[in-house]
């Protein structure tokens, strides 16, 4: 009796314990947010992880104003009068290593990079069948658009362009793997090495997206097209004027998606104009307390900072002309941060609820870049004057005739001046100083810190990025 | 039944008719004399028969023919059997027990406190009985070495910080792990803070009536059987049970008190108010003003007498194979701010049953619902007090029409309290079942089903007058935990040695949801809810959980009753911990030795006894998040993009993030002395815990900007000291006096990445004025100093970083000026009995901590204008050459920054304060009569924090403050913390 009853017993214990074997019930999981993996195991999830790297797109550090806007006021279109030092600093040409505007750009631009790379790295492992083959390839072609899109303009503002020295010049680290939980640390590549990586992203990117996409979605989305548009514009900066016009022409030749509009009411109206923008609503935009396309560029009294008004530079060179409807219309007096009168551009005007798209690349920049690129390389031509005769017809203002431009220079010097004015306050003007080896501003207190390859017309490697990364070279001067 | 229908009929047949019965009369005693009360006597022969003495030590039992036997037992004691002979008196004599050692709860089990080699502390009964407390932390106030206990304020149901040798984490919980008969306790806060940084007491669910005994386990022999969570100690809830062959016992405790602040801050009247106004406006030449004269004195009007009511009904008893426990309280509570009430509904069941000789099966059930009226406390301008103190006095609650006004930022409090609601609901259940199994002689299988289920449930309705349009909320939460504990344990005596082990294995998930609803815009005040509000301004769900696998090894031997030896290991496997770190393992080997067991020590009775004991091991910390570890991908609005929901990467993944780890060794010695007269035991103790979790920046291009890791390291050492010494011990008069105390050094050993300060310390940062310190302590007040009033210029002066006076404030003359932690806690406490009467007396102290009051940069703003009334301290503001003033000339430079963070608002936090005296008188049996109903009864009155000694200097509402509760980096501050109430408590103790 006693032996069963053991047995019995013992029986028991063993049923019960196995029945605790309880190791997998370890592997629990959040509710309110996915372990990456799952992130990345349906066609829907990793749609989503898509939509997460535009969304980061969004915010006013990566595409959402803050970088466009220093473009325009560490040059001679904006003159900033906004109360932040930190913008103040680098307006000045001053800027210190500790710069937190600096900083923050820097992190969330990375932060993209680490979400792109997700994308790229994982796509292809899913195995779920709502997601074809072509479809990965559209996804991870996406994520590479925006990596790509996202280093030119970090190494645009970190380092010295490519014409200062070929290219040989130190760029940011290239960070092409997703973050795994492997703490690495990158030393910086060089400008020629990151374009590489950039043509080579939206190349790849250009074969795998679509061309087009329902409704507004192909103005906000990585299109054949938009991949084309940073292809001409990444080749005009390295010089390379025969690429930079031929993928300009690819933009205007697809007729049915992009036509420039013949007045000046398409901003933020997700017109043909837009090759590609970054959509934002009230409800779903980069506004920050910190700044925004209106907030930077309205006054107080319409909701927004006042912080951004036109140089009298700029003013000059609108005026120089009269009667240019990008002048008169697209701006107007108003009370700017330092309670001083002043212009300000009318091309953002939602202060409040920060629904402007961000005007990331138009038609008219198209137009521009092949018709600067056909003056680069024949000289005096007419199709670069019928390039930008349209743009300059919608502005009110008369037609070039070929006869008009004698000399090669003086061609170029006039589309670039008219590409100052048409494209002013959208984040081109730094650049499109210092890819021709001009100083970046020609009058004032400062000029002397604005000339080509000045060590503060490039931003700092952020100190906290050179404090943890011992491989990271800071630029000179800082 | 057949025993009851035998009763029965005896008793209607009546006593006449049976003439065997005859009646056995008696005293029982101990060996000194004294009467045991409450000692069982029961027939042998006749389990129904039976009796227990009164106060006196008398009983008086009736026996039929069939009783030729008596059993006299008392918990403690050897019982004795006594044969029946022709006498009907019986005086008893029972010697004190070997064999019935006092046990002490360890973890899973039990141990004689003479064999046990862990360093623990117990409370127990009479440390326990008749302290109206809302939750049991508070029992340990004073009442264990080594234990720091600091209730957040004097709000009901506060939460409290509890620090058992020191707090061994920086970011992650603090809090030791409660475990109530077997069942480790859910303790996360889920109240929000209305004010300050601690919601309610997750614990206040507990009736402290039905608990027996509290266990604080310490060093790393008794704390590592809990593995990855024992590293901030353990504490051992056991709730009573009946025993065996134990007459049932029904007792009804009543007790009524009243309660008052301890004390209140001066302010300014509307006079001193307007004085003060017009010579500082005069004094700094700006333009005079003229004030409105009304006045209102706010916190004398938020000020009541508070009340508290409690029942409690018991009934205890078993019989051969059964006993059971069964308790039901309601405690109502009133606190003395208005708008503060609580009502406690609770009951329990223990039970157990032997089945047959090789089965047992039992169950602990408790079930409670604590119903609470909230109020904001600390810097929240919906915090009666506070806002009382800084409503300007010419304010006024009531429109002429006697309607509540709008009194604009600093709320009115009074038509907070009379016209909001602002209430907590929670429920909570928590038992387990279990089953032994006798397998062999000394082999017994447990095995052991518990739950926990928390629900809480936060309301809240704003009125329109309040805040425009009204608001509600409402906020629930589910906890619901579930494990299974299944051991096995073999004891085996061989000769004066015996060794014993156990094995076991556990499983614990828990599961917790919130949904949280809030709304404004309501038509009217009359509709209570968030459905009737027109714009929804949350619709929040969240759910969370996490799961623990364990298993654990204790093995014990006894050699020749004189050598001990113990080691303890287990293994816990844990859904918080990362993938490379998922098992942790932690240890701890113990050794004693009883060396008046020796033989060179038995010729001497000087020393009853005389241990020594040793422990070296580890424990853990998994108090660290529950998700910390994985890559996270987070949603919502963050992650959108064109109207198409995104997801983006969130949290860095960190597959080696794991518990932290705490090394500890103890050394104790444990002493009797003349005839057990007097107990000493001291222990020494060394922790260092490693890997403490810690932000460590990463470099951007990882894409994120930092991770917990697990780097910090910081060490806590100290002595535990107690002494008890019985001065009388006589039939009829005893007194013994006891005193505990803890010594406590700590030291933050590494911050690896953490900020650096002006002066290279690196450091985390608490408060604005507090923060852990390498090379210093977890929580060093990092302020300027405050030198005083200059006596011949006027001038307010602070010291600069290198001594000398200044008038200039910067705060990058901050230094090291104190700790928040004190140097000793303790306890000292008194029992007298006498006849019937008895009287205990219980002190608690705290020494060498700093106490910051927040607050006083608000009431000593010099400021006029400043839009608050004032402390009545300011008006002593210096006005002649040589006044030792407390504040500036009011036309100085200084008198503006007179307020600003320095030492002026930091206050030396020492205090010894009576916290409980007990008078009660045992109603003697000639008295209560020679009716069979009532068994004993006891008056009593209970007076809590009678008295308080502090320096002299101390500005503050009360010393003992902790506004942000339980929070590691911020001990020791307040912005006005409600002051502890003292209560005088009426009460009566009935047993039948």
């Amino acid at each position: 009796m006693q032996t069963r009853f053991i047995f019995r017993n013992t029986s028991l214990i063993l049923i019960t314990l196995a029945f605790m074997s309880c190791e997998k019930e370890l592997d629990l999981f959040p509710e309110q947010s996915l372990d990456s993996n799952v992130a990345f195991s349906t066609a829907a999830a990793v749609e989503a992880s898509l939509n997460g790297v535009y969304s980061e797109a969004q915010t006013l550090e990566v595409f959402g104003s803050g970088p466009q806007t220093l473009e325009d006021f560490m040059s001679d279109n904006t003159e900033f009068v906004g109360s932040f030092p930190t913008l103040q600093d680098i307006k000045n040409y001053i800027t210190i290593s500790t710069n937190a505007t600096v900083q923050v750009y820097w992190q969330v631009m990375y932060r993209l990079i680490n979400g792109a790379n997700n994308v790229i790295d994982r796509t292809d492992a899913v195995a779920d069948p709502a997601l074809t083959a072509a479809r990965k390839a559209e996804i991870i072609g996406q994520a590479k658009f925006l990596r790509a899109i996202v280093y030119f303009q970090l190494v645009n503002q970190f380092a010295q362009p490519f014409n200062r020295s070929n290219g040989s010049s130190p760029g940011v680290p290239l960070v092409l793997k997703g973050f795994t939980g492997t703490v690495e640390f990158p030393s910086r590549a060089t400008v020629a090495e990151v374009h590489n990586q950039i043509i080579k992203d939206l190349t790849e990117a250009q074969a795998a997206v679509p061309a087009t996409y329902a409704g507004t979605l192909v103005r906000g989305r990585a299109t054949k097209g938009a991949c084309a548009g940073f292809l001409s514009r990444i080749y005009l900066y390295r010089g390379e004027f025969q690429k930079a016009a031929d993928f300009a022409k690819q933009v205007i030749d697809n007729k049915a998606t992009y036509a420039l509009v013949n007045n000046l009411n398409f901003y933020s109206q997700l017109t043909t104009e837009d090759v590609f923008v970054i959509i934002n609503t009230p409800t779903d935009n980069g506004r920050t307390g910190a700044g925004g396309w209106g907030s930077y560029h309205r006054p107080a009294n319409l909701g927004g900072r006042g912080d951004c008004a036109f140089t009298t530079d700029l003013v000059t060179a609108f005026t120089a002309e009269a009667g240019d409807k990008r002048y008169i219309d697209l701006s107007d007096e108003v009370t700017a941060a330092d309670n001083v009168k002043r212009r300000m551009t009318k091309k953002y005007p939602d202060a409040v609820t920060n629904a402007d798209e961000s005007p990331l690349m138009r038609m008219a920049e198209m137009h521009l870049n092949r018709a600067e690129a056909l003056a680069e390389l024949t000289g005096p031509n007419q199709e670069s004057i019928d390039l930008v005769n349209p743009i300059r017809v919608r502005a009110g203002l008369p037609a070039w005739t070929l006869a008009q431009f004698t000399t090669k220079q003086a061609l170029i010097d006039a589309i670039l001046l008219e590409r100052r004015k048409e494209l002013c306050f959208e984040g081109h003007r730094r650049m499109d100083l210092l890819r021709k080896g001009q100083a970046l501003r020609r009058t004032g207190p400062t000029v002397t810190l604005a000339t080509f390859g000045a060590d503060k017309t490039i931003l700092p490697i952020p100190q906290r990025e050179v404090d943890q990364n011992k491989n990271l070279v800071q630029n000179t001067g800082y | 039944m057949k025993h009851f229908l035998f009763s029965f009929l005896i008793i209607v047949l009546g006593a006449g008719f049976m003439s065997a019965q005859r009646t056995i009369m008696g005293t029982v005693v101990d060996e000194s004399g004294t009467p045991l009360i409450g000692a069982n006597i029961v027939s042998k022969e006749v389990a129904t028969i039976g009796t227990i003495t009164d106060i006196d030590g008398n009983f008086k039992v009736e026996i039929t023919s069939g009783v030729k036997t008596l059993i006299f037992s008392y918990a403690g004691f050897n019982p004795q059997e006594i044969a029946l002979g022709e006498s009907n008196t019986i005086n008893v004599t029972l010697s004190e027990g070997q064999v019935l050692e006092e046990l002490i709860v360890i973890g899973y089990g039990t141990k004689t406190t003479r064999f046990n080699t862990q360093a623990v502390a117990t409370l127990g009964e009479s440390s326990i009985k008749n302290r109206p407390v809302l939750s049991p932390q508070e029992l340990l106030q004073g009442q264990a070495a080594g234990v720091q206990m600091v209730n957040s304020s004097g709000v009901l149901g506060a939460q409290s910080s509890v620090r058992i040798r020191g707090s061994s984490s920086i970011t992650g919980g603090g809090q030791p792990l409660f475990v109530v008969d077997g069942v480790p306790l859910n303790d996360d806060v889920r109240t929000a803070a209305q004010g300050g940084g601690s919601g309610l007491n997750p614990l206040m669910n507990i009736n402290s009536n039905d608990i027996e005994s509290m266990t604080v386990l310490k060093d790393a022999a008794a704390v590592s059987i809990y593995g990855s969570r024992g590293s901030n100690g353990v504490i051992i809830i056991k709730t009573k049970r009946g025993s065996n062959k134990e007459k049932t016992t029904i007792g009804l405790d009543v007790s009524s008190g009243v309660s008052d602040p301890t004390n209140l801050i001066g302010m300014m009247n509307t006079n001193q108010f307007i004085e003060y106004n017009n010579a500082y406006r005069s004094a700094r030449s700006l333009p005079a003003q003229t004030l409105a004269t009304d006045y209102f004195d706010w916190p004398t009007a938020v000020v009541q007498q508070g009340k508290s009511d409690q029942v409690n009904l018991s009934a205890s008893g078993g019989t051969e194979k059964t006993t059971y426990y069964m308790g039901g309280s309601f405690v109502k509570e009133r606190g003395f701010t208005i708008g503060n009430e609580s009502e406690r509904l609770a009951g329990r069941i223990n039970f157990d049953h032997k089945a047959n000789a090789w089965l047992t099966v039992g169950t602990n059930l408790s079930t409670s619902k604590v119903d609470m009226d909230r109020i904001g406390v600390e810097n929240n301008t919906f915090a009666p007090l506070t806002s009382a103190y800084l409503q300007l006095p010419n304010v006024t609650p009531f429109n002429a029409d006697g309607t509540y006004k709008n009194t604009g930022f600093i709320q009115n409090v009074l038509a907070i309290e009379a016209l909001n609601t602002n209430t907590f609901v929670s429920k909570r259940t928590t038992g387990n079942v279990y089953a032994d199994f006798k397998l062999l002689k000394g082999l017994v299988f447990r095995t052991d089903w518990g739950m926990d289920n928390a629900e809480t449930t936060a309301k809240t309705r704003a009125v329109n007058l309040l805040t425009p349009g009204g608001s509600a909320s409402r906020d629930i939460s589910n906890d619901n935990k579930w494990l299974s504990t299944n051991t096995l344990k073999y004891d085996k005596e061989i000769g004066n040695s015996s060794f014993g082990v156990l094995a076991g294995y556990s499983f614990e998930t828990s599961r917790f949801l919130n949904v949280f609803v809030s709304g404004n815009g309501f038509a009217t005040d009359d509709l209570p809810n968030v459905a009737s509000a027109s714009t929804p301004t949350s619709t929040f769900e969240a759910g969370s959980r996490w799961a623990l696998e364990s298993q654990f090894l204790r093995a014990n031997y006894n050699m020749n009753n004189r050598y001990l030896l113990e080691g303890t290991v287990r293994r816990d496997g844990s859904s918080r911990f990362g993938a490379e770190n998922k098992y942790g393992v932690f240890w701890a080997v113990s050794a004693g030795w009883i060396i008046t067991e020796e033989s060179f020590m038995k010729s001497q009775r000087f020393i009853n006894l005389l241990k020594l004991t040793a422990s070296y091991g580890t424990a853990g910390n998994d108090r660290i998040g529950d998700f910390s570890s994985q890559a996270l991908y987070g949603g919502g609005i963050a992650a959108d993009y064109a109207n198409g929901p995104g997801l983006r990467p969130i949290q860095v993944p960190n597959p080696a993030l794991t518990w932290e780890e705490t090394t500890q060794y103890d050394i104790g010695i444990a002493s009797k002395f003349l005839d057990k007269r007097i107990s000493v035991n001291v222990n020494y103790y060394n922790k260092e815990t490693r890997g403490i979790l810690l932000n460590v920046p990463y470099p951007f291009t990882t894409g994120f900007a930092s991770a917990s890791q697990n780097v910090g390291r910081m060490s806590n050492r100290g002595l535990d000291l107690e002494i008890n010494v019985d001065i009388v011990r006589r039939k009829d008069f005893n007194w013994s006096v006891g005193l505990n105390a803890g010594y406590l050094e700590n030291k933050v050993l590494e911050l690896p990445n953490a900020a650096v300060d002006l002066d290279g310390n690196r450091f985390v940062a608490g408060s604005g004025a507090q923060r852990a310190v390498e090379g210093r302590t977890l929580n060093d007040f990092f302020m300027v100093i405050g030198k005083g009033v200059n006596p011949q210029t006027g001038d307010y002066e602070w010291l600069k970083k290198d001594g000398t006076p200044t008038t200039v404030y910067s705060p990058n003359d901050r230094v090291f000026v104190g700790s928040a932690i004190p140097k000793y806690v303790g306890g000292l406490n008194s029992n007298f009995g006498y006849k019937g009467f008895d009287l205990s007396v219980l002190f608690n102290f705290s020494y060498g901590n700093k106490v910051l009051i927040d607050g006083l940069r608000f009431t000593e703003n010099l400021n006029s204008a400043a839009g608050f009334n004032k402390s009545a301290n300011v008006l002593d503001y210096w006005k002649e050459s040589g006044n030792n003033a407390f504040a500036p000339k009011l036309s100085s430079s200084t008198a503006p920054l007179f307020n600003q963070s320095s030492t002026l608002q930091l206050m030396n936090g020492s205090f010894l304060r009576l916290r409980n005296v007990q008078l009660g008188y045992n109603i003697p049996s000639s008295l209560i009569g020679k009716q069979k109903i009532l068994q004993s009864a006891r008056v009593f009155v209970l007076g809590q924090n009678l008295f308080l000694v502090k320096d002299k200097n101390f500005r503050g509402p009360d010393p003992e403050v902790s506004a942000n509760g339980a929070n590691n980096v911020i001990q020791g501050e307040s912005f006005f913390a409600l002051p502890q109430a003292r209560v005088i408590t009426f009460g009566l103790n009935v047993k039948f």
